[in-house]
């Protein structure tokens, strides 16, 4: 155990201050580049990557954290080119100026764009965003009299800082320190509790929402902050080359900003830089081989999305875990001693609720009560309404009748988000786990939707930041002691087998320290030690003071840990009551135990 | 003004054709295929070389469109669609695959648009006193036959809700006996050759060149969007809807308006109407 806390001590130090090595040493090399005899054509090429890589980043986070593909980072591009070299002309010269209007004007139509796309969710972002492509030359044609129309704007100033008139080469400096601005912001961004969020959603949205993430402005707040580096960068071509014309922004380059981003690793921070480094040595530089730029593209884009999902820095990364050094892997999420377990338990009433789906009665009239410090379960054959009843508790869908209440609280007209702040966790018949995040992660998503961290006090790690990233990471190692998977803590969440992988779902329950848990079908698929595990947990839960909700087809685990049973059958109760008394009720043994070992077998 | 709306009719039929491929790889296989309109390209350009180049008889040129692009599209299906585990990469992949069809066709086939014979005689004539081409008539009659026959299929036959019922749940089909790989490659093979044999009516009107595709397939989205995402008349209607406010914008308030009106409209269905003017509501499960 203390080699572990010291490895964990060390990684904290690490991350503490790793940020701040890398995102000054990388940078640094190129800062210092021009004294080591960098010619003007070499820093011409840096500039290009740089702003390449400002654009891949920004669909990165976009696409990559939040899983939302937006096509548009060109017209952002374009949009913070054109305010910046129309301020250039007509306002001032200044630098600052510029770039502080292209970050503006990024989130502007990342809100117009991202509140429609994000509606229907699926492909409807990068649908919308992609249009925005399609309109530049039409809106530059429009406004004429500001863009210069389709011959260009031409006559930006020299670009100025505080009054002087920088350089070539300060310029060339001025835009790779931009550039790593944008990344120290990108890596304290992605790498925090707000990144892990992110990814969760990615992964499982529902998921989200059941941790109390409102998932629908969360996307949304990833689309605008990854349109700011788009505008900046347009704003530094247009400072840089003093001319710019709607041909700069094609689908060419929309096209060739997605292949940046699939080819360097979409869920990484310096996999922008790669890409971009990449593409823009390549495709983008190339004269005879510009005939074949879609050609190339589109192969990259089909072999990079079906076979490298996680781009070279992710395979990269698989390639380091399998052959590097296996130190890293014990650094771990281990916690000192466990805390006793206490939790504040809320009575949950339902009382006469029914739903209907196209005409399908999935509930009629139900009601039940489960009462803190007990277990209250609810058992039926496949397809009696069960999860349905808990989708309906956890308010994934709303009652047409009846009414749900938590403690005094009526919840049943709440959306999801809201009454998982309340303290309602709930895990899933099929467990999420993602190969980017690590068990951990996914015990500390629990706590995602708890106490939001604001994006500022994220990018500046400020103390509040620190002290709540602290205590999810505490609080979810517990968890994980709990269930038994402190050992695996560090490891990539795919890595569980299933048994612990229902675990884990158990564990990020756990963590919300939560009033009222709802446990969908924990038991199926885990063998017998393990649903031997299961039982003194979940006993546990209500002997601390939660109130405990059981979904299970496993009528065995249910006979022995439930204080209260509800038998379902076709959407409506047949009984209810203690577990000896449920067992042997007439209408249960002839409904559901007698199909029992059926339901079983289509599950 | 009739005129107006005949070329309104005339690219909205182009947009809905997209569209309702779009709807038959979504139904069939749960897949959004971007390379939709870079079929319908591909058929354009396929016509171009039948009738005006190689000089085949129009039914060998529709046969030959006809299969070869549904034989394309199933290549597409196998390559780009089926290998991609997540779903947030198809658009990637599809993306891929459009960009990779269009470059190919530019290499071969050069930046010139090359016009497109009709495989009728196609003279001006007038229709409720205004002007049209016959193959544009041709057009705006067959899309809502496309649409009819693809509704017809899809819910008057077994194969047909087979195939909504791989898309609505993968798994419960296979419970059903019902193999969603085939219905995937189906659906693909499907769509193909309706982006074929329609790139054969669609090439007079716009010509054969290789951006043809990305303009379309965006627009293709918004007739699906306003039309709802899982019904073929609503992708029709919706086509249609959106080439005649292109072409009224167009005519009265200038050319480069017209796309700006498409997109302005596309933002407020998405915001007023989500789920598409004539969409149903989908249910969330877990």
């Amino acid at each position: 155990m203390p080699r572990l806390n010291s490895a964990l001590a060390l990684q904290r130090r690490a991350s503490k201050y790793g940020w701040i090595f890398t995102t000054l040493a990388v940078p640094g090399i190129f800062l210092l580049a021009p004294l080591l005899g960098l010619d003007l054509n070499d820093q011409r090429t840096v500039e290009l990557i740089v702003l390449l890589a400002l654009l891949v980043s920004g669909l990165n986070l976009c696409y990559g954290y939040a899983g939302e593909l937006a096509l548009g980072q060109i017209a952002v591009y374009a949009a913070g080119g054109y305010v910046a070299g129309y301020a250039s002309i007509n306002l001032t010269s200044d630098l600052l100026v510029g770039v502080l209007l292209g970050a503006l004007i990024g989130p502007i139509i990342g809100l117009i764009t991202g509140v429609p796309g994000l509606r229907l969710g699926g492909w409807s972002l990068g649908m919308v965003s992609f249009f925005l492509v399609l309109i530049i030359p039409d809106v530059v044609r429009i406004l004429k009299s500001y863009t210069g129309g389709s011959a260009g704007l031409n006559g930006i100033k020299l670009p100025t800082l505080f009054g002087s008139t920088l350089s070539q080469r300060e310029m060339y400096l001025f835009i790779v320190a931009i550039g790593a601005l944008w990344f120290a912001i990108m890596r304290n961004i992605v790498v925090s509790r707000r990144g892990r969020a992110l990814l969760v959603m990615r992964e499982s949205p529902l998921l989200s929402s059941a941790v109390g993430v409102q998932v629908f402005r969360a996307k949304l707040v990833a689309y605008m902050v990854g349109a700011i580096p788009a505008g900046v960068a347009g704003a530094l071509l247009a400072e840089l080359d003093g001319f710019i014309t709607p041909e700069y922004f094609s689908f060419s380059l929309a096209i060739a900003v997605l292949a940046a981003t699939v080819l360097g690793g979409r869920t990484s921070v310096y996999g922008a830089v790669l890409g971009a480094t990449i593409l823009e040595l390549g495709p983008l530089r190339a004269g005879s081989f510009e005939n074949y730029t879609f050609v190339v593209y589109g192969l990259l884009l089909i072999i990079g999305g079906a076979l490298l999902p996680r781009g070279l820095v992710g395979l990269g990364r698989s390639l380091w875990r399998r052959f590097g050094p296996a130190a890293s892997r014990e650094s771990s999420g281990v916690v000192e001693a466990l805390d006793p377990l206490v939790l504040h338990g809320s009575v949950l009433t339902v009382e006469g609720v029914s739903k209907s789906f196209g005409g399908v009665l999935a509930l009629n009239d139900v009601s039940i009560e489960a009462r803190p410090g007990r277990v209250t379960s609810i058992i039926g054959p496949n397809g009696s309404g069960k999860t349905t009843l808990l989708n309906l508790i956890n308010g994934f869908y709303h009652p047409d009748h009846g009414t749900v209440r938590l403690g005094d609280q009526a919840i049943h007209r709440l959306p999801s988000h809201r009454i998982a702040r309340l303290g309602v966790a709930r895990t899933f018949q099929t467990p999420i786990v993602s190969p980017e995040l690590s068990v951990l992660d996914i015990a500390s998503a629990g706590r995602d939707g708890l106490a939001p961290s604001k994006l500022l006090s994220v990018v500046m790690r400020l103390p509040g930041y620190r002290r709540v990233a602290k205590a999810d990471a505490h609080i979810a190692g517990q968890a994980l002691q709990r269930v038994g998977l402190a050992e695996q803590a560090s490891e990539p969440s795919t890595s569980l087998p299933l048994g612990s992988r229902r675990m884990l779902e158990f564990a990020r329950a756990l963590a919300v320290s939560p009033s009222l848990i709802l446990l969908d079908e924990v038991a199926s698929g885990v063998d017998e030690d393990a649903i031997a595990e299961l039982a003194v947990l979940i006993r546990g839960l209500a002997e601390a003071g939660a109130t405990v909700i059981l979904v299970e087809h496993n009528f065995r685990l249910v006979l022995e840990i439930s204080d209260e049973v509800y038998v379902l059958a076709n959407g409506a109760l047949v009984a209810s009551g203690p577990p000896r008394e449920v067992a042997e009720h007439p209408d249960v043994i002839e409904k559901y135990l007698g199909t029992a070992p059926m339901a079983k077998d289509a599950e | 003004m009739v005129t107006t709306i005949w070329a309104g009719l005339t690219v909205g039929a182009i947009y809905a054709l997209v569209g309702l491929g779009y709807t038959v790889t979504f139904i069939g296989s749960a897949a959004f295929n971007f390379a939709q309109a870079s079929f319908v390209m591909t058929g354009v350009y396929i016509a171009y070389l039948g009738l005006d180049h190689w000089k085949v008889p129009a039914v060998g040129v529709i046969l030959l469109a006809t299969g070869a692009v549904s034989l394309l599209s199933v290549i597409v299906q196998q390559v780009a669609v089926a290998p991609v585990r997540s779903h947030d990469s198809l658009l990637v992949t599809t993306v891929g695959a459009a960009t990779l069809i269009d470059g190919v066709a530019q290499r071969l086939a050069g930046d010139q648009p090359l016009q497109v014979s009709f495989i009728f005689p196609n003279h001006p004539t007038t229709v409720f006193s205004g002007r049209v081409l016959p193959g544009e008539l041709w057009l705006i009659v067959m899309v809502p036959l496309i649409a009819l026959f693809l509704t017809v299929i899809s819910r008057r036959t077994l194969v047909g809700m087979a195939g909504l019922a791989v898309s609505a749940d993968n798994d419960a089909a296979r419970l059903f006996g019902i193999n969603p790989k085939r219905y995937a490659i189906g659906s693909f093979a499907l769509a193909g050759a309706i982006a074929g044999l329609m790139g054969v009516f669609v090439g007079p009107e716009t010509s054969a060149f290789a951006t043809l595709s990305s303009a379309i397939a965006l627009k293709g989205f918004v007739a699906l969007a306003l039309g709802g995402f899982r019904s073929f008349f609503g992708a029709a209607l919706g086509g249609f809807a959106c080439g005649l406010s292109e072409a009224f914008v167009a005519r009265y308030l200038g050319s480069e308006y017209q796309t700006l009106a498409v997109f302005a409209l596309l933002l407020l269905t998405l915001l007023l109407f989500p789920t598409g003017l004539l969409g149903e509501r989908k249910v969330r499960t877990v």
